[in-house]
């Protein structure tokens, strides 16, 4: 009984559910109130995006007469079911270890390619032209980074795993259990092209520019959420609020988990999310305009794979 | 290289579109990523201001004319006094001609600004959107210092302007100059050299020189297509033949040299402007009381900061004119953009769109 307590728990209170969900919304709001900041604007209040999300939650919801409303509907559900689990099974290092009934790290990996899929049925089933581009575009990119995001994630699981005289381990406790006991990767040198490979992946895989292609709101008006209003939209808000938490804190757990524990280890966890939202997500997407299709596909296909197929040799050669 | 469907599909680009920032229509064949067909169409907003003119008298129509649009707000009533001044045979004094050189050119740097800011905005580079809306705003506070309005300036009336300037507006108005051009210069090697412009403009929308003058295109979408044109230096007027605008032609004709030109022109607008206020003459700004004008018609041209702006005069024995048509740029280079869009990417449509810098108000007259 006390275990599945726990997995609800993880699932819906802490880390997951209702604590990421308002991590997340929190995080959107100091990126769009640093970015604000640094464009000479005022910007909106931290907490603007839970007032969208109230908002949002009392509109109607409207189908297009040719959507296929089931799927229509059931789409952001879904997005949002699969980052609840995905949140649960990121490790935060000293403070929460994620049931191993739970899945490793291929199942989250599994799952963190739900987003742009469930992105690509709503907009290929609201019935729109715009959405049907965004459907192209989501597929392309995907296609593009995935590989890349394979490759660093079996580089730090070949590492983890021949030190401990496997040849690979899937589980992000160990993976974190490893490095609190031989420092960070992020300080290892063996490990910095798939940390560059990792850094190129995780614009693309948030939707922020250069890689906001799929919902290019100056191209095709936001592409896949195009037609989607009210509490379906809210949905894609809070699965995307939740993502970035994911996707954070994967990195987290794959480069730099602290050596700490208890509280200081959850407000040290914390202050890392922050700065990487701030310097990786942030900045980033300030300090650049967005690519074409064809450019990030071409993109991908040369700097993050090269990047990841140097990471897994150089891991192989060095341990 | 892109994922393409397996069918070709047509996707509505406007009439309200939020990156058309006015109400155009394009109906776009598409396959996968690639534009194979453009069908443009006109006529969404129909405003009937010709008709208006018509009900007005001259001087009032100075007023209704400003009000076409904002971004040319001074070359409409500009054009239209020239027309009035050519009918009637009047001669505006120097000060007036150098006054009215000063409020047109400060209007093309506001506007060309705009415009390249637009198209940051447009690739998505916010921060750059930002950084050159703020240098425009500078010069929206010096049109404001000078002519009480930040974007109808309100300078123009038939036979002269309606302000004048000071020793102390004028060394605002020097100083401000001063803090502005530095500034353009920064963002003009930003656009030439930032990668993110490059990889979304350079090669993008491309007109040719020859499909640009079958078109019949104007300024600076001519310029940057290979055809020297500048009414300015075609056929000066008010004081454009003592102070000659440095007209730069570019060969490739793509989104990124029509900026480049926009930018350089806004440069040159300094120029100009610094030019004209150290020239200027002493006397009076207008002919004060305007003798009546007699039936005739007339043609008068002036180059906008989207182009060549062409006016149509005809009066008769009342006050009101009885035909008054104007040509805007945006008219001959709207239809280029057939040319340009075709073969380009979806994309790219909002940017090249932009690239012409379409007026829409001015064009549905």
């Amino acid at each position: 009984m006390s275990m599945q307590l726990g997995i609800l728990i993880a699932v819906f209170l802490f880390p997951g559910g209702l604590f990421a969900l308002a991590l997340g919304l929190i995080l959107k709001g100091l990126d769009r109130r640093v970015a604000a900041r640094l464009q000479g604007r005022i910007g909106p209040p931290l907490r603007q995006p839970f007032y969208d999300l109230i908002k949002l939650a009392f509109k109607r919801t409207m189908v297009p007469t040719f959507a296929n409303q089931p799927v229509f509907l059931g789409a952001p559900l879904v997005g949002v079911v699969s980052m609840l689990l995905a949140v649960a099974l990121v490790p935060l290092s000293g403070v929460y270890d994620p049931n191993p009934i739970l899945g490793n790290l291929i199942v989250l990996l599994y799952i963190l390619m739900i987003p742009a899929v469930v992105l690509m049925i709503a907009g290929s089933s609201s019935a729109s032209p715009y959405g049907a581009i965004g459907f192209s575009r989501e597929m392309t990119l995907m296609l593009a980074y995935e590989a890349p995001i394979v490759l660093v994630v079996l580089a730090v699981a070949m590492r983890v795993g021949m030190a401990q005289g496997e040849v690979m381990t899937f589980s992000l406790t160990e993976i974190i259990a490893y490095q609190r006991a031989n420092g960070i990767f992020l300080l290892d040198p063996v490990m910095w092209p798939a940390l560059a490979a990792f850094a190129l992946f995780f614009p693309a895989n948030l939707g922020i520019i250069p890689f906001d292609i799929p919902e290019a709101e100056t191209e095709v008006l936001e592409g896949p959420l195009l037609e989607y209003t009210g509490p379906a939209l809210g949905l894609f808000k809070v699965m995307s609020a939740l993502k970035a938490v994911v996707v954070l804190s994967l990195g987290i757990a794959l480069f730099a988990p602290l050596n700490l524990g208890g509280v200081w280890g959850f407000l040290g966890w914390l202050l890392e999310l922050t700065l990487l939202m701030e310097f990786g997500v942030t900045a980033v997407r300030l300090s650049m305009g967005r690519m074409r299709i064809d450019q990030a596909f071409a993109f991908f296909l040369k700097w993050p794979l090269l990047l990841a197929t140097a990471s897994v040799v150089t891991v192989a050669l060095a341990t | 290289m892109s994922a393409s469907l397996s069918e070709s599909f047509t996707i509505p680009v406007g009439p309200l579109h939020v990156a058309l920032e006015e109400p155009m229509y394009f109906r776009v064949d598409v396959e996968g990523e690639t534009i194979t067909g453009v069908d443009i169409n006109a006529g969404h907003v129909h405003r009937g201001i010709e008709y208006l003119a018509t009900k007005r008298s001259l001087a009032q129509n100075v007023v209704l004319t400003e009000r076409i649009c904002s971004l040319c707000s001074n070359s409409h009533p500009e054009s239209f006094a020239l027309a009035v001044e050519t009918i009637g045979g009047l001669k505006v004094p120097e000060r007036g001609a150098y006054l009215r050189v000063i409020a047109g050119e400060l209007k093309r740097v506001a506007s060309n600004l705009f415009n390249v800011a637009i198209l940051a905005h447009l690739v998505g580079y916010e921060a750059l959107f930002m950084h050159v809306m703020q240098v425009r705003e500078d010069a929206q506070d010096l049109k404001e210092a000078v002519f009480g309005n930040r974007m109808n300036l309100g300078a123009i009336c038939i036979g002269g302007t309606r302000y004048d300037l000071d020793g102390e507006t004028t060394d605002i108005f020097v100083a401000s100059l001063d803090r502005l051009e530095p500034k353009i210069r920064e963002i003009l090697s930003t656009y030439k050299t930032n990668g993110s412009i490059q990889r979304r403009t350079r090669e993008v929308g491309v007109l040719r020189t020859d499909d640009a003058e079958a078109c019949g295109v104007v300024g600076p979408v001519a310029r940057a297509s290979g055809l020297h044109h500048d009414i300015r230096e075609a056929a000066p007027y008010h004081v454009y033949d003592r102070l000659p605008p440095e007209v730069l032609v570019l060969e490739e004709g793509d989104v990124w040299s029509r900026a480049l030109i926009r930018l350089h022109e806004a440069l040159d607008a300094i120029r100009i402007l610094r030019a004209a206020l150290k020239d200027l003459p002493d006397g009076p700004v207008n002919l004060g009381e305007i003798p009546e004008i007699p039936p005739g018609r007339a043609v008068s041209r002036s180059e906008a900061p989207r182009g060549e702006l062409l006016y149509y005069l005809k009066t008769g024995e009342t006050e009101e004119p009885e035909r008054l048509k104007w040509r805007v740029p945006s008219f001959p280079n709207w239809d280029a953009l057939t040319f340009m869009l075709n073969g380009a990417k979806v994309a790219d449509i909002a940017i090249i769109v932009n690239s012409i810098d379409p007026c829409i108000s001015c064009t549905e007259r």
